[in-house]
C-alpha cells in the first residue's frame, strides 16, 4: 500500500479551464522548469493546441511536498473533454481516486460538468469541487456555489475557489488533494492487473499503453498479457510520464505510467482492457470494458481516385493510434473505391479527417455523416445499415429502426424556449425539465441520434447566446417512418448523395438539396437535370442550364505559350470535378448533403 | 523561305488596367537603352537566321505608335540591315490618344506602312471609362480620319465587348458606330481579367499588383453574365455578316482581301520571329521566348545572343490555333508533321466531343461551329 500516492483526474466542460488548471500544476510542484512552460503543455497534439481541445488523456507524474512535510506523488490524468470521447473519461475515472470537478465561475455548471461527475460519482471517486476563473470580473462565484451545492449536494467547507490563470487558490488545491482524495487500496504483493486508459503508437517502442497499475508490479522485461484482446508482448520498457517518458525498473500497485509493449497497432492494446502478467495471469479482467464503438460513419474517397493506396496506407496508420475509429472499403458509383469508416460522433470525424490531411496529405472527399440503422427485412433478418445507399428496396423492407439518445440540456431560463422549439423540430420527446437554480434550467429528451450529428450542438449555441450545452448518451434502437432519398444527376443516381430522412422532412430535404446542387454544379456543356426521389419517384427537380460561352480574350498571337498555360489551369479545374455518368460534380456538392440536412431540421 | 517578324514596342502612356502584356511607361529611363537593345537583337537574329525574305512584320506593343520618328528611323536602319525587307504587309498597332500624322507619316515612308490597327476598344464615353483609357471618342474619330487621309491603309479597330456596365443594346450601338467608321477589319475580344500578375507589372513602378488586382475584382463584378456576354457575341456575328465582314477567326473580322495576314501566321502555326521584351517566336517547330523585365531583357541581349528560354511546339497546340480559324484543322496535315500517332490522338480527343454540338467535320477537316466559338476552350481544354 502505498500512502504517499495520489491519483486524481480534472473533469470539466469544454473551456472552463482544465488545461489551464494543469498548467498551473506542473509549474507549481515545479514539475515543469518555469522556463520550460509554455500554455497548453500537456496538449502536444498541433490539432489539440489548435482547437484549444484535448483529445488524448494525458497522464503526468509530480512530486510535491505538502504542508504536513511529506513529499506526495500525485497522478494527474487530464481527460478530453468532449462528448464524442466520454468512454475515454470514464476509462480515465475508473483509473483515479478522486477528480478535481471544475466550474467555470462566468459560465456555470454545464450538461459535460453534470455527466462526467454523475460518472466520476458512480465510480466512487473522492469529488473536490472548484470554481474557477475568479479573477473574472464577470465571474459569478456565489452563483456557482450554490449551484454546486443544489446539484450535487456539497457543502460550502467543500468548494475551493481558484483562480487557474493567476494562481490563486491553486496551493490551496493541491493540499486539498493530498487530504481528501484516499490513497490507492490494491496491494503490489497480488498478480499484476493493471487497467488501460489510454494508448499511443510509438514508432520506436511500439504501442505505449497508459496504464494505472491497480494490483501487482509489472517489470521491465516482464511477459504480458492483454486480457480482451488476448494479446501477449513483452514490457519492452516500463516507466512515468513526468511528462517526458522516464524509464523505470518496476511500476507498482497505485502507480500510473506506460509499458511499451513492442505491439504494432493500438488495437491490440484497447482502451479500458487490463494488463496482467503472461505467466501467471489474473483470473478476473478488471470491471467495465466495452470496446469503443463508432457512432458516426462516413465515406472518405480519395479526391484523385488515383491516390486510393495513399489514402488506404494514411488510414492503416492512423488506425495505429486510433482504435475508435473503424474502416472498411467500399466503393460509391459516383466517387470510385474508398472507405465506409466509423468514428465516435462528428467531432471525431473531424479530427481524423484533419489528421489524414494534414498529417498524411491525403486529399479527400467526405460524405455526409450518417449513423447506423437497422432495417428488419421481410424475412425478418435483421441488417445493420451504416451507408444509406446501401439501403435495400422499400419493398424488401419490413421496418427501419434508428438509434435515439438520451439528450440532456442545461440552459439559462431565457432560452428555454428557444432549446425547445429546436430539439422538437429535431424529432425529440419531452421527458423532464428542473431548475438548477432559479436562473438555470435542465431540460432532458430522447431524441434520435442522426437529428443529434447534424450540428446539434452549434444549433443549441447559437439560438442560447453559447449559454446553452448538452451532453447525450445512447439509449436504443425504434423504428420510425423512414426513407432514402436519392439524388439523381443527369438522370443517374449518385450513390453518394443518398440519405435516410424521416418521411415528414424528405420533401423540404428533396427540395432543398437539388436547389442548392444546381448552386454548386457548374454548367456543363449539356442541361443538367437534379432530381430528387423516393422508391424512384421524384419529389423535387432543378435544371442547370447548358454553359454557353468559355472563350479566352485578347490571346497575343505569338504567345501561345501563355494561352497554353490558361487552358492547363483550366483543365486543372475540372480535374477536381468528379465526372458521374458524363456530369462533372464539384467535391463540395458532396457536403452540400450536410448543409441541407441541418437547414431542414433546424427550420 | 520567308518568315514574319513581330517586333515588339513595349511603351505606353498609361497602363490599361485590364492589360496583360509586356508593357513599360513611355517615359522609363531605360527606352534609349531598350531600343539600342532591340537594334541589337535583330541584328543578330537576323544574322543567325542568314537574312531571310520577311514576308510580313507587325509592330506591336505597348503603343508603338509612340515611337519618335528618329525612333523609327533607327528601327529601320537595324531592321534594313539584318533582314530582307520587302514585306506584303506591315502593321502598325496605334493609340488613339497618340497617333498623329507626323508619326503616321514617319511608319509609312521608314517602314513600308500597309496597315493600322487602332485600339479603339469602345466608341462610347461609357464604355472607354470603364476601362479605364485615357483617349476619348473623338481621338478615334480623329485617328481613323488620319489613317483614312493617309490613304492605301488597311484599317483595323479593336473592341471590347462585356466591359463593366455594358448592357446588350450599348454593345450594339458599339458595333454600329464602328460598322459606319467602315474599316477593313474588326477584331472583337470578350474581356478577360485575369488573376496573374506575370508580366502587367513588373516595370512600372510605385502601385503595383494589389491595385491592379482591386481593380480587377471591382471591373469583374460589374461585368455582364455570360450569357449576355454570349449574345453580344452573337449580335457581332450578326451585325457584322450583314455589314460584310467575314468572321475568319474567332475574334477577328474582316472585309475579303483584308484579313490579317500577319495573325494568319500565328494561327496556322507558321515560322516567324518575335524581337523585343517579352516577344515569343516559332522557328522550326521549336517556340521560343524572350524575358518580360526590361532590364533582364537589355542585360541578356546586351552580353551577345543569348540563350533563350524555349520548348519544342506540338500537335495539340498546331490543333488548337487551327480550330481558331473558319477554315479549321485538315487532321492529316497534323499527320505529316507530327505523326500519325499524334494526329490520331488529336482527333480521338476531338471525336470525344462528338454529340456536343461543337465541332462540324467535313471529312479530315473540322472546324468549330457557333455554339463551339463560344465554347472553344471546352474543346481546347480536351487537346492539353
Amino acid at each position: 500500500m502505498r500512502d504517499d500516492i495520489r491519483a486524481f483526474a480534472i473533469l470539466a466542460h469544454i473551456d472552463h479551464g482544465k488545461t489551464t488548471l494543469s498548467d498551473r500544476l506542473l509549474d507549481l510542484t515545479g514539475t515543469i522548469p518555469s522556463r520550460q512552460m509554455r500554455e497548453q503543455f500537456l496538449d502536444a497534439m498541433e490539432l489539440e493546441r489548435e482547437k484549444g481541445i484535448t483529445i488524448k488523456a494525458h497522464p503526468i507524474r509530480m512530486r510535491y511536498q505538502a504542508r504536513d512535510g511529506k513529499t506526495y506523488t500525485l497522478y494527474l490524468i487530464d481527460t478530453p473533454g468532449h462528448v464524442d470521447f466520454s468512454y475515454e473519461v470514464s476509462r480515465s475515472i475508473a483509473a483515479c481516486e478522486g477528480a478535481v470537478l471544475l466550474v467555470d465561475a462566468t459560465q456555470g455548471i454545464e450538461a459535460q460538468t453534470l455527466a462526467n461527475a454523475y460518472l466520476a460519482l458512480e465510480h466512487g471517486l473522492e469529488i473536490i469541487p472548484v470554481v474557477n476563473k475568479i479573477d473574472l470580473p464577470n465571474a459569478q462565484v456565489e452563483q456557482t456555489r450554490e449551484d454546486l451545492k443544489s446539484a450535487f449536494g456539497f457543502t460550502d467547507a467543500e468548494i475551493l475557489t481558484v483562480s487557474a490563470k493567476e494562481g490563486t487558490g491553486v496551493p490551496e488545491l493541491l493540499e486539498a488533494v493530498v487530504a481528501r482524495v484516499p490513497p490507492p487500496k490494491g496491494s503490489a504483493d497480488a498478480v499484476l492487473r493493471g487497467l488501460i486508459f489510454d494508448s499511443k503508437y510509438d514508432s520506436y517502442k511500439g504501442v505505449l499503453a497508459y496504464v494505472r497499475i491497480v494490483e501487482g508490479v509489472v517489470r521491465v522485461g516482464e511477459r504480458v498479457l492483454l486480457m480482451q484482446t488476448e494479446k501477449l508482448a513483452d514490457a519492452l520498457e516500463v516507466g512515468f510520464f513526468s511528462p517526458d517518458l522516464r524509464p523505470v525498473d518496476a511500476l507498482e500497485a497505485g502507480e500510473v505510467g506506460y509499458v511499451a509493449t513492442g505491439l504494432k497497432t493500438v488495437a491490440d492494446c484497447r482502451v479500458g482492457d487490463t494488463l496482467t502478467s503472461g505467466v501467471t495471469p489474473a483470473n478476473e479482467p478488471l470491471p467495465g470494458y466495452r470496446p469503443a464503438k463508432p457512432m458516426v460513419f462516413a465515406g472518405f474517397y480519395p479526391s484523385n481516385s488515383d491516390e486510393y493506396p495513399e489514402l488506404r496506407e494514411a488510414l492503416e496508420k492512423l488506425r495505429l493510434n486510433d482504435a475508435a475509429f473503424t474502416y472498411e472499403p467500399e466503393s460509391s458509383g459516383a466517387l470510385g473505391h474508398g472507405f465506409r469508416c466509423g468514428f465516435l460522433g462528428v467531432l471525431h470525424m473531424e479530427i481524423v479527417q484533419e489528421r489524414l490531411e494534414r498529417e498524411y496529405d491525403v486529399d479527400l472527399i467526405a460524405t455526409a455523416p450518417s449513423v447506423e440503422y437497422r432495417a428488419i427485412l421481410m424475412g425478418g433478418e435483421e441488417i445493420a445499415i451504416d451507408n444509406p445507399a446501401a439501403l435495400p428496396d422499400p419493398g424488401s423492407i419490413l421496418e427501419i429502426r434508428e438509434p435515439w439518445v438520451k439528450v440532456t440540456v442545461i440552459t439559462p431560463g431565457t432560452f428555454v424556449g428557444n432549446v425547445m422549439e429546436l430539439v422538437q423540430n429535431r424529432r425529440g420527446t419531452y421527458i423532464d425539465m428542473s431548475y438548477l437554480d432559479p436562473q438555470r434550467a435542465m431540460l432532458r429528451y430522447e431524441m434520435p441520434l442522426g437529428e443529434v450529428i447534424v450540428d446539434l450542438h452549434d444549433q443549441l449555441k447559437s439560438r442560447s447566446q453559447g449559454y446553452a450545452s448538452m451532453d447525450y448518451e445512447l439509449s436504443e434502437y425504434r423504428a420510425a417512418d423512414l426513407v432514402r432519398l436519392d439524388i439523381l444527376v443527369g438522370g443517374q443516381r449518385v450513390d453518394a448523395l443518398s440519405m435516410i430522412v424521416h418521411r415528414d422532412k424528405s420533401y423540404k430535404t428533396g427540395l432543398g438539396l437539388v436547389t442548392k446542387l444546381k448552386e454548386l454544379i457548374p454548367r456543363q456543356l449539356f442541361e443538367v437535370a437534379i432530381q430528387a426521389a423516393i422508391g424512384g419517384k421524384v419529389i423535387s427537380r432543378a435544371t442547370v442550364q447548358p454553359l454557353r460561352k468559355n472563350v479566352l480574350a485578347k490571346c497575343y498571337g505569338g504567345d501561345v505559350t501563355r494561352k497554353r498555360k490558361l487552358l492547363e489551369k483550366q483543365k486543372e479545374g475540372k480535374k477536381r470535378l468528379k465526372l458521374v455518368g458524363n456530369v462533372e460534380i464539384p467535391q463540395e456538392a458532396f457536403l452540400a448533403v450536410l448543409r441541407i440536412k441541418d437547414e431542414a431540421a433546424s427550420r | 523561305m520567308p518568315i514574319s517578324l513581330y517586333v515588339h514596342i513595349p511603351f505606353c502612356a498609361a497602363r490599361c488596367p485590364y492589360c496583360d502584356f509586356a508593357t513599360a511607361p513611355a517615359s522609363t529611363p531605360l527606352r534609349d537603352r531598350y531600343l539600342q537593345t532591340l537594334a541589337r537583337e535583330i541584328a543578330l537574329r537576323g544574322a543567325d537566321l542568314g537574312r531571310p525574305r520577311l514576308e510580313t512584320v507587325y509592330f506591336g506593343g505597348g503603343t508603338p505608335s509612340l515611337l519618335q520618328p528618329s525612333e523609327v528611323e533607327a528601327l529601320r536602319r537595324a531592321l534594313d540591315d539584318a533582314f530582307d525587307v520587302r514585306p506584303t504587309e506591315v502593321t502598325l498597332e496605334a493609340n488613339p490618344e497618340t497617333l498623329d500624322a507626323k508619326r503616321l507619316g514617319a511608319f509609312r515612308t521608314l517602314l513600308g506602312l500597309t496597315r493600322v490597327s487602332l485600339g479603339a476598344q469602345s466608341l462610347e464615353a461609357n464604355g472607354l471609362r470603364a476601362l479605364a483609357r485615357t483617349h476619348d471618342v473623338a481621338d478615334v474619330l480623329r485617328s481613323v480620319e488620319l489613317v483614312r487621309a493617309a490613304g492605301g491603309l488597311s484599317l483595323n479597330l479593336d473592341l471590347i465587348l462585356g466591359w463593366p456596365g455594358q448592357s446588350r443594346d450599348a454593345w450594339r450601338a458599339d458595333l454600329e458606330r464602328a460598322v459606319r467608321l467602315g474599316p477593313d477589319h474588326l477584331s472583337c475580344y470578350p474581356l478577360t481579367l485575369l488573376h496573374e500578375p506575370e508580366q502587367s507589372v513588373v516595370n512600372w513602378p510605385g502601385s503595383g499588383w494589389p491595385s491592379l488586382a482591386r481593380w480587377r475584382s471591382r471591373a469583374a463584378a460589374g461585368q455582364p453574365e455570360d450569357d449576355v456576354v454570349a449574345d453580344m457575341y452573337l449580335d457581332a456575328e450578326r451585325i457584322l455578316a450583314g455589314a460584310g465582314y467575314a468572321h475568319y477567326e474567332i475574334a477577328n473580322w474582316a472585309r475579303p482581301g483584308h484579313e490579317s495576314r500577319h495573325n494568319l501566321v500565328y494561327w496556322r502555326d507558321g515560322d516567324w520571329v518575335g524581337v523585343g521584351l517579352g516577344a515569343h517566336s516559332h522557328l522550326g517547330g521549336t517556340r521560343s521566348w524572350n524575358d518580360g523585365r526590361l532590364a533582364t531583357y537589355i542585360e541578356r541581349w546586351s552580353a551577345g545572343a543569348p540563350e533563350l528560354d524555349s520548348r519544342p511546339g506540338d500537335a495539340a497546340e498546331t490543333a488548337i490555333l487551327a480550330l481558331r480559324l473558319r477554315e479549321g484543322l485538315r487532321v492529316t496535315e497534323l499527320a505529316a508533321r507530327y505523326g500519325a500517332p499524334a494526329a490520331d490522338d488529336v482527333r480521338d480527343r476531338l471525336r470525344g466531343l462528338d454529340g456536343a454540338g461543337l465541332l462540324r467535320w467535313r471529312g479530315e477537316r473540322v472546324s468549330l461551329t457557333r455554339r463551339g466559338r463560344l465554347l472553344s476552350n471546352e474543346v481546347f481544354v480536351r487537346l492539353v
